[in-house]
């Protein structure tokens, strides 16, 4: 569209045409404040603070509704604009309570800022302000109502934005009320959404309530680690006796794939950190029954047995598990330690998507695989499978918001009516279990309509349906885990007649993509690379085992069967989660490293109390393949990482760890003298000379020379590193992977999570535990925009 | 001559002595006046050890708003905030201060804590006796600051934090 060219504050701005003032002023580095204009919801024009003067109107108006138009001349400030927005801040104080002291928006309130720009500091009202006390709508979501100013932005966000409509406004004028969907409290997806777009205290969040102010945490910027979308969450942390606490979690940074977004889960769901269960000392079985031990004990024990058993019975003997939450860095030195240091391919880790066979399907093809951003801007979608709004929150914001703003035609072909369905234009609902069928029919095999006809989709609307999306362009085709093997393949062959279709595949945890890229597998090494294809692997490590390993189910039969005498499982629970049979583990050497005592660690003769993701770094991949970086916002006192760990077991082994971790590597000009990074301050040489490659890895515990290497070596990952470090996520497409090997589709346990669950993590935390009973006594049902 | 001239300017000076010798005292006769304050005389502005006030109904004043703390320029003050519920009410508001320290190895004494306070929750009381042996000691918690219940000696009170530390002025 051809620009328009106005003139604002005496300064050319060219904007598209349909731009709105008050985005064309921003575009110009012109703030024009607004309360109730907020970018990508319906413009509301409520709230009258940004009103400006465009020459040849009559009167001020207001920029968030006015579209720009050719050789316009708009001022923004004036002494009458400025009366004006006093007036409008007056109008607003003359009922707000004056409680910023003790109001959780202090300190980022928008209404404190307009107050202070434009001194509305004295009220000539002299009633007396009317006071309602504060209600608690939900476990997380409270309201304050004399603190509304009625901008509308909690209702929007919640309708047009979530498509959850429990918000609403009753009455009319001044006694306009913001009100929950229940009479008295909300049943919705808690998701938080309304208190962070709240410009005031009105909305606060029953997590953070009182416990600190803004400008006393620390802001640290990391991804979320409860689903596998990867959202930017920004945590708020104090000191604390433990080491650290984690008091808020939100969306400050609003830079990151998730945009505005945060679920339930990431905005509250972190307190599963400052639990009081959480390990924070090594347990060693002793008669019968685990024992707290020191670091050294159980190092040195683990070692020596570990060492036994492959020296007496080979690394076969030992079975190792992975985890779907740790960073890319501690999966590729578990499977490197399981290779290398133990000598055996019986690793493998709770797998909940088939990427082995989507690697393999899209070999070769770039260009192929749709990040995050790609799903919100792509003109067609088709679904199949999955129920994204509570498996994947954000996935299903993306689609969601790409309906709504920017028409894109969306597909639904589901067995359940799924939520999306409101916002497709085409849903067809289909036997459960017959997704594969779908897969196969749509590229071409038209055998398999048989089996997902019926009187309300027939045949031909199927024929209809498969020409309708080969003449898409740009088809975002997202599947969730019910399509695995073959029928990725199938999939795929339809996806190479639509043009520049991408693909995105499903799996549950936060670094489910990471463990498959990783190469937690007993069959394929990094980059699902086959055992065949080890080259550069054989190069690099002196070595890897030529025969394929066990994969789990098979670990705990040679464990029933006696051949498998060793099991080190790290941040995962398959006896809890999968349902293996504890007892196959009997008389076996059982090590796991985790935050709690699980059903697994029940087993174990020695348990490792773990650090959780949020208090590390490192690397991990999002369901998309989106790489981001894990920010430590802290550390309890007593946790190690997985990462340490490992190499200290690897050490206690009598291994040699500098084979393991390629650490005093990079250059070493600089040992650090050189630098004057405060406390609190940005080691900024520090991030350069990380950003180079340049960096000393001075510590075999340094994660970042593992990164070195993954970058080095898989195939997707020579991403760069400055972005990585400024906390920018980067897509890997699966391309340059290696073949890829058919998995026993049987071997894919989804984890069926919903928004209030999160795997075994899900129940130490203490937000969503309340939740998910609050809403034991009240289910919820859906509702739909009127 | 010069003699002379010297022991005359000796009896001029010593005169002077002799004759302040006899005048009252003017300086202060502290630590071995009467009273709890030993014979030290403030000022009201005077600025010491601080006191945490209490509202007419005996409850904190301070609700945790943390401007103090933001205030203060030698970042000595540490908070935790915390809810009043209806069966522990602490302040009158909705928060309260939880954990409120004040690191005396820092404070600076400047004032600018009790200037930002929204409430008057923080004054400056006429503590000075703060010299210590343990830098640890230095860090005063609420409790040590807290003005005695019930609150009837009001803002700016000559305060003296010995006694408060001794339960003389029957802090709980
Ligand atoms: S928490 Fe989310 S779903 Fe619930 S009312 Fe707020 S915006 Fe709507
Ligand atoms: S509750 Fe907050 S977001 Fe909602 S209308 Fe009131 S001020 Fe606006
Ligand atoms: S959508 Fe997933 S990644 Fe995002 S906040 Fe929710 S649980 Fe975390
Ligand atoms: S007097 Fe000054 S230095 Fe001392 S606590 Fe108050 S603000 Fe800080
Ligand atoms: S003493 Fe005053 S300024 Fe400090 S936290 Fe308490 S109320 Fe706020
Ligand atoms: S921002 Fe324009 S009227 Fe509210």
């Amino acid at each position: 569209m051809a620009d328009v060219n106005i003139t604002v504050d005496g300064k050319k701005v060219a904007a598209p045409a349909g731009t709105l003032l008050i985005e064309a002023c921003k575009s110009a580095g012109i703030e024009v404040p607004s309360f109730c204009y907020y970018p990508n919801l319906s413009l509301q024009g409520a709230c009258r603070m940004c009103l400006v003067k465009v020459e040849k109107m009559p009167k001020l108006q207001t920029a968030c509704t006015t579209v720009i138009s050719e050789g316009m001349a708009v001022s923004t400030d004036t002494p009458e604009i400025h009366q004006a927005r006093k007036s409008m801040v007056e109008m607003l104080l003359g009922n707000h309570p004056l409680d910023c002291p003790v109001c959780d928006a202090g300190g980022e309130c928008e209404l404190q800022d307009m107050t202070f720009a434009y001194g509305a500091a004295e009220s000539k009202f002299i009633d007396i302000k009317n006071h309602r006390e504060e209600q608690q709508w939900s476990p997380v979501v409270y309201f304050d109502r004399p603190r509304c100013i009625l901008c509308y932005r909690c209702v929007r966000v919640c309708g047009e934005g979530m498509d959850v409509w429990a918000l609403g406004v009753q009455n009319r004028g001044v006694s306009s009320v913001i009100a929950p969907n229940k009479e008295d409290h909300l049943e919705c997806e808690e998701c938080g959404m309304c208190i962070d777009i709240c410009p005031v205290g009105a909305l606060t969040s029953g997590a953070y309530r009182y416990k600190t102010r803004p400008w006393e945490m620390r802001h640290v910027g990391t991804t979320c680690t409860h689903c596998a979308d990867g959202c930017k969450t920004t945590l708020g942390v104090r000191r604390s006796d433990t080491g650290m606490e984690i008091v808020r979690g939100d969306n400050r940074d609003k830079s990151g794939i998730n945009g505005d977004f945060l679920c339930m889960k990431g905005r509250y769901a972190f307190d599963f950190a400052n639990h009081e269960d959480r390990l924070t000392q090594p347990l060693i079985r002793k008669d019968g029954r685990l024992t707290p031990s020191t670091w050294e004990e159980a190092f040195e024990l683990i070692g020596r047995r570990f060492k036994e058993i492959r020296d007496s019975a080979g690394g076969q003997a030992i079975g190792v598990v992975g985890s779907t939450r740790t960073t890319n860095e501690e999966n590729y030195l578990l499977q490197k330690f399981a290779r290398v240091a133990l000598g055996t391919n019986n690793i493998d880790h709770h797998r909940t998507a088939d990427f082995p066979a989507l690697a393999a399907a899209l070999r070769g093809k770039p260009e192929a695989t749709a990040s995050m951003r790609d799903v919100f801007k792509a003109p067609a979608m088709l679904l199949i499978g999955n129920n994204p709004t509570e498996q994947h929150p954000l996935l299903a914001w993306q689609i969601r918001n790409n309906v709504r703003l920017h028409k894109a035609r969306l597909y639904v072909i589901n067995s359940e009516p799924v939520k999306l369905r409101r916002q497709a234009v085409n849903f067809i609902q289909i036997p459960v279990g017959s997704e594969g069928n779908v897969a196969r029919f749509l590229s071409g095999d038209d055998s398999a309509a048989g089996s997902i006809s019926n009187p309300t989709a027939t045949r031909d609307a199927w024929v209809a349906l498969r020409d309708k999306l080969r003449g898409e362009q740009n088809l975002v085709i997202i599947f969730g885990s019910e399509i695995r093997g073959e029928d990725i393949a199938s999939l795929v062959k339809f996806g190479s007649a639509v043009p520049s279709a991408k693909f995105v595949c499903l799996s549950d945890y936060a670094n489910s993509r990471g463990a498959a890229d990783m190469g937690l597998y007993p069959d394929l090494l990094p980059g699902y690379h086959p055992m065949s294809d080890a080259g550069k692997w054989r190069d690099e490590w002196g070595g890897v085992p030529q025969t394929p390993g066990l994969t789990l189910p098979q670990m705990v039969e040679s464990a029933k069967a006696g051949n498998l005498k060793a099991f080190y499982v790290v941040g995962a629970n398959p006896v809890g989660r999968l349902g293996i049979d504890a007892f196959s583990f009997s008389q076996r050497f059982v090590v796991v490293q985790d935050m709690f005592l699980t059903e697994t660690a029940l087993i174990a003769d020695v348990v490792l109390p773990a650090a959780n993701a949020y208090e590390k770094s490192g690397t991990v991949t999002n369901t998309c393949g989106d790489v981001q970086f894990l920010q430590k916002a802290g550390e309890i006192t007593g946790a190690k990482s997985d990462f340490e760990m490992t190499v200290r077991i690897a050490d206690a082994m009598g291994f040699d760890v500098s084979k393991l971790v390629p650490f005093s590597r990079g250059t070493h000009s600089d040992m650090g003298q050189s630098r004057g990074a405060q406390s609190g301050e940005v080691d900024r040489h520090g991030v350069w000379l990380e950003a180079q490659g340049l960096e000393p890895k001075m510590s075999p515990f340094d994660p970042t020379a593992i990164l070195d290497e993954i970058q080095r070596l898989v195939p997707g990952y020579g991403v760069s590193r400055a972005n990585l470090l400024a906390g920018n996520d980067q897509h890997t497409t699966l391309s340059g992977s290696g073949a890829g090997v058919q998995h026993d589709p049987a071997l894919i346990a989804p984890a069926n999570d919903t928004l209030f669950t999160s795997g075994t993590l899900g129940r130490y935390s203490r937000a969503l535990n309340s939740v998910m009973e609050n809403r034991q006594k009240q289910p919820a049902e859906e509702v739909a925009a009127d | 001559m010069t003699v002379l001239k010297n022991i005359a300017a000796i009896a001029k000076g010593m005169s002077i002595t002799f004759m302040e010798m006899f005048q009252p005292t003017q300086v202060e006769n502290y630590p071995d006046g009467p009273g709890p304050l030993k014979g030290a005389k403030f000022q009201d502005r005077f600025r010491g050890v601080h006191v945490l006030q209490r509202d007419e109904n005996g409850l904190e004043k301070c609700v945790a708003c943390f401007l103090c703390a933001a205030s203060c320029p030698s970042n000595c003050i540490y908070i935790e905030a915390a809810e009043n519920t209806a069966e522990h009410r602490v302040s009158g508001a909705e928060r309260y201060a939880r954990v409120y320290n004040i690191d005396y190895n820092r404070c600076i004494f400047c004032g600018y804590c009790v200037e930002a306070c929204p409430t008057d929750a923080i004054t400056h009381g006429h503590g000075f006796e703060i010299a210590s042996f343990n830098a640890s000691g230095l860090v005063y918690r609420k409790e040590q600051m807290l003005a005695p219940q019930p609150a009837h000696m009001g803002a700016n009170a000559v305060f003296n934090h010995a006694e408060v530390a001794s339960g003389e002025l029957g802090v709980r």
